[in-house]
């Protein structure tokens, strides 16, 4: 242990000091998490925390210790209660053992379906949570719920259309009555109903910008601006795949990949002209016919609608033929949303995009446009036909959200079994040229968004459509793993996973979200609601029940700031008017802080480069100077290898050290040629220069002495003025020049001989800092002084016969050092007497 | 019993190392796994490499060497790995390690050569590993050359024609998938057992 121990001090000693340091002004909760992110291993860990308790416990008293023990004992009890707690928690987290497998074998971006699926699931738990229990429930208890008319009945048909019986029950919205429940506290179910509504679409909304938000900045503000980077590519290796077919068929992709990137830049380039107009004439055509069969999608789900509203009638009750005749919209609808995709797909075959990414954009693009359109068609057919037709008309509209749903669900299976199944037993059997399925993770995630947004329009008409979408996604869960792990090899492009997450999130945000909620809002702002049924019945809009509940808040004197705030912010036009000017500044400032950021960050690249230039110069210079003198290259380059390697692990930090340690490594080579010719007895200087510049050496070192009684003083706290360069570079030869006394005593540990060496060495420095630098004598004597003060402290430890722990520091107050040293020493005494 | 000392050790390793307890049980459930029957009351057993990599999480990994290699405290480098070691492996591949730790072993992984750089032949190695060994897999060495130029084009910032931790960290995070990525996880079972993380707290 011991042993082990000093060796990892003369591994990282500087860092060591200043980290432990560090933890010792830190609150143990924060201790072991910064410990725990050091990237080190368990055992140099423990070190760590040995000497960062040693260090604290020294600088305390010892009348409180049992106190302490107790405290601490107490803390570490509640502390792994807490992580018991979050342990548990996280097994009981739903799916977490599938997800771990689909990622093990299919790779994050597969993953990031069932991700997304997950959280799609939660947000409609949460929906029918909250209507639940705000709305249903409150109406039940008060046992005013509908009643069902007697001749009606279940039929069975109503599962897959929603209409009859279904109508009369809390599905739909015109279910609802208008009423306030008198109790212990009066219950107004319209303003529950708006409220519930209101909110969870607020949330929704909240929930979503920022995961957006976050994985914007996460994902792309960040993220490489190169599309096909090699490092993209190497790093987007999936360490998380364990089955040896995957892992094969990833190599197999990732050099495709890699060929891909090497040879698209060579094909950009030999394009001619007439190459480059037949490709846009492509993209032109394919363009136009994708918007083309959006838009006659849209047009034909509209005079669908048409004929069918000829045909419908308000009844009561409907035969099961005419109910059954419902379905043909949302099947119509359906279907374009399995069939037409496909031909999307036979489109992309055809152009060939530069990269993969612009063609699932555009694939992506095409798909939201279509259902984007059919979507609009549908929503201004229910809010401009149905209102005027129908007496009762928001439970209609309700009725269409739950068909659609409902053969989307069927479609969405079928879709499974014939496009992944299907394609599969194609794919093995029949024609192994196809191969097994890919996994199309874009248009899956874009159907489950689909699913979402009809669920999201239809809160308001039928608040626990929920339900079923929960039922849908639940059932869907296990048929797409069911459906993957059988039948789908995993997709043979997955670079970039993170930020087709974001598109995700994006889509699903933009149109998707901001469409529905628009909806809701015209819907709740504009329309008329049915006179006959439901909460709001009798009213001109939905929103005037804020307007009703303000007059009666009103005759309270008590709550008169509700109503201040509803006619002043609220109601107030100036209001709205000064918030949109305030936000246009700001993101006006903004901007210009990111502009003068570009900025930066170009000057500093530039920086960082010139930096390298000024390195490999030096390392030149260095190499040069290696060669002239080939008689000591022998030992130089062993040196200089062990060095370099130290200043390669330690300039990892920051570029500049690098520089300064290729200064130093030339001033080792000066010092090392003097140190040899002192070693040899050749005391003629060869040149007058350098005899002149050791004379000034020892004249100063002298001086030194002189000051040796204030030597302590002089260095605590007030280095002399110097520059940043010249200070840095002074500890790093410092830190050399222990080093190599580390190594010389080890040969030849008698005292006077080490102090000759060093005596030496300090000419030897002193003279090649005057003759690079010119520093100013404070620096060299303060220098001298530093390292007196280190020798003392190294005899001192050498007396007391313990082993001295090889501190070669190198930070600028290193009198402060050498104390923290003397302190950390005097820990482990006591730490070692408590034995 | 050996068990119980090592339990012990586990008790204390938790908090430094990892705070997800359900970690840690199923880690020294499948570490005990691994050890013969007498191993098991060695104080601090080490387990040779190549039983380490019998196990399925690792074994179709094309980094299953390096990574023992990095993360094993062995004193000959024969990449044997103690539970503490096993234990820093799977806690710098779990979801909870940062971007720093993750980086810092991704590149002690990557340099093959252990030199503190990646140059030419890490990267050429890193490639091969990537794109698979065989001869007929393998990269032609004029697309080779092409792919570590441009590799070390983006890279290499201040132009020494090699990757050092730093600019390789500042790769790392400019490519948002590596996070998710550069995971590895021990298979739990089906239902897994909170029991005995239950018990601990309250012992």
């Amino acid at each position: 242990m011991a042993l082990s121990k000093n060796r990892l001090v003369v591994s990282c000693p500087t860092e060591e000091q200043n980290l432990i340091k560090e933890l010792v002004a830190l609150s143990t909760t924060e201790q072991i998490r910064k410990i725990r992110e050091l990237p080190v291993s368990f055992e140099e860990k423990k070190h760590v925390r040995t000497q960062a308790m040693a260090f604290k416990s020294s600088g305390q008293s010892h009348h409180f210790s049992s106190l302490r023990d107790f405290s601490q004992n107490m803390s570490l009890l509640i502390r792994r209660f807490g992580y018991s707690i979050k342990s548990v928690s996280q097994s009981l987290q739903l799916w977490r053992g599938i997800m771990k497998e689909i990622g093990g074998k299919f790779g994050s971006s597969v993953l990031n379906y069932f991700v997304l699926l997950k959280w799609l699931l939660l947000f409609n738990i949460f929906s029918f949570l909250v209507n639940f229990g705000f709305i249903t429930i409150p109406l039940l208890v008060s046992d005013l719920s509908p009643n069902v008319s007697p001749n009606v009945s279940f039929r069975g048909l109503e599962l897959l259309t929603g209409a009859g019986y279904f109508n009369y029950t809390v599905m739909y919205y015109g279910s609802y009555s208008n009423e306030t429940f008198r109790g212990l506290v009066d219950y107004d179910m319209q303003l529950a109903y708006f409220f519930t509504i209101s909110v969870y679409m607020v949330l929704c909304g909240l929930v979503l910008i920022f995961s957006m938000a976050s994985s914007f900045k996460k994902n792309y503000a960040l993220a490489d601006a190169a599309s096909n980077s090699a490092w993209q590519l190497l790093c987007s290796w999936d360490f998380s795949i364990t089955n040896e077919k995957a892992v094969n068929q990833r190599k197999n992709n990732l050099r495709i990949q890699l060929k891909e990137s090497l040879s698209e830049k060579a094909h950009r380039e030999r394009q001619t002209t007439s190459e480059q107009l037949k490709q846009y004439g492509i993209y032109f055509g394919s363009w136009l016919l994708s918007t083309g069969l959006a838009v006659g999608c849209g047009a034909s789900v509209f005079y669908l609608c048409q004929y069918e509203d000829e045909q419908a009638e308000d009844t009561e009750t409907w035969s099961a033929l005419k109910e059954a005749e419902t379905l043909l919209v949302p099947f119509v609808v359906s279907l374009m949303n399995m069939v037409i995709p496909l031909f999307f797909s036979l489109f992309n075959k055809f152009e060939q995009y530069s990269s993969q990414r612009k063609q699932i954009y555009a694939l992506l693009f095409r798909n939201v446009l279509l259902r984007i359109s059919i979507l609009g068609v549908l929503c201004y057919y229910w809010m401009n036909t149905v209102p005027q037709k129908f007496t009762c008309w928001e439970p209609m509209v309700g009725q269409a959200l739950y068909r659609l749903v409902i053969v989307d669900f069927i479609f969405l299976m079928l879709g499974s079994l014939f496009g992944e199944f299907l394609s599969n037993v194609i794919g093995t059997k029949i024609q192994p040229r196809l191969g097994v399925p890919e996994f199309d993770v874009a248009r899956n995630v874009l159907e489950i968004i689909y699913a979402q947004t009809l669920a999201w329009i239809g809160i308001y008409f039928s608040p626990l459509l929920p339900v079923i979408q929960i039922l849908k996604f639940f059932i869907l869960f296990y048929l797409k793993k069911v459906s993957l792990t059988h039948n789908c090899q995993p997709p043979r492009r997955s670079g970039r996973a993170a930020q087709m997450k974001t598109i995700f999130i994006f889509l699903l945000f933009i149109p998707f979200f901001a469409g529905a909620l628009s909806i809701v809002a015209y819907t709740a702002w504009s329309l008329t609601p049915s006179e006959h049924c439901g909460p709001f019945r009798g009213l001109n809009n939905t929103f005037s029940v804020i307007g009703e509940w303000i007059d009666d808040v009103n005759k309270l004197s008590s709550t008169q700031w509700v109503v201040w705030i509803y006619q002043n912010v609220i109601r107030s036009e100036i209001f709205y008017f000064l918030i949109t000017l305030i936000i246009l500044v700001l993101i006006y400032i903004f901007w210009q802080l990111i502009q003068g950021r570009k900025e930066l960050i170009v000057l500093l690249r530039k920086q960082i480069v010139n930096e390298g230039k000024d390195k490999s110069f030096l390392l030149e210079k260095l190499q040069n100077l290696q060669k002239s003198c080939p008689e000591v290259n022998k030992k130089q380059k062993k040196r200089t290898t062990h060095t370099s390697r130290r200043s390669a692990e330690r300039s990892s930090g920051s570029q500049s050290n690098s520089n300064a340690v290729v200064q130093v490594l030339l001033a080792r080579q000066q010092q090392e040629e003097e140190e040899r010719r002192n070693a040899s007895g050749v005391s003629v200087p060869s040149d007058i220069s350098t005899s002149d510049a050791m004379m000034q050496a020892m004249l100063a070192r002298q001086k030194a002495e002189r000051q040796d009684e204030n030597a302590y003083e002089a260095t605590d706290g007030h280095p002399p003025p110097l520059d940043a360069v010249a200070q840095s570079l002074a500890a790093r030869q410092r830190a050399e020049e222990t080093d190599g006394y580390w190594s010389t005593t080890h040969f030849n540990r008698s005292n006077p001989v080490y102090s000759s060496i060093i005596q030496v060495r300090q000419s030897a420095e002193r003279d090649r800092e005057d003759d690079s630098h010119d520093a100013t004598s404070p620096v060299s004597s303060a220098m001298i002084q530093v390292m007196q003060a280190r020798q003392k402290a190294e005899e001192e430890e050498r007396n007391q016969r313990i082993y001295p722990p090889g501190q070669n520091a190198a930070s600028p107050g290193s009198s402060a050092l050498i104390q923290a040293m003397l302190a950390r020493q005097q820990a482990q005494n006591e730490y070692d007497d408590g034995y | 019993m050996g068990t119980t000392a090592s339990q012990l050790a586990k008790d204390s390793l938790s908090e430094y190392q990892v705070n997800d307890h359900l970690l840690l049980e199923n880690a020294h459930r499948r570490f005990t796994e691994l050890l013969d029957r007498d191993e098991r009351n060695h104080p601090n057993p080490r387990v040779p490499m190549e039983v380490i990599l019998t196990l399925p999480e690792l074994k179709s990994n094309p980094f299953k060497t390096r990574i023992c290699q990095v993360f094993s405290t062995s004193e000959d480098k024969d990449g044997s790995l103690t539970f503490e070691d096993f234990l820093d492996l799977l806690s710098a591949f779990s979801d909870s390690a940062t971007l720093e730790i993750k980086s810092h072993y991704a590149f002690r992984i990557f340099d093959f050569d252990d030199d503190g750089t990646l140059d030419y032949g890490d990267l050429e190695k890193l490639v091969n590993c990537l794109t698979g060994e065989t001869e007929d897999t393998r990269l032609t060495s004029e697309e080779m050359r092409q792919l570590i130029s441009n590799i070390l084009d983006e890279s290499d910032i201040d132009k020494d024609g090699t990757v050092n931790l730093s600019e390789f960290q500042h790769v790392i995070s400019r490519s948002p998938d590596f996070v998710s990525s550069f995971a590895l996880f021990l298979f739990y079972p089906v239902f897994p057992a909170p029991n005995d993380a239950v018990l601990h707290c309250f012992i």
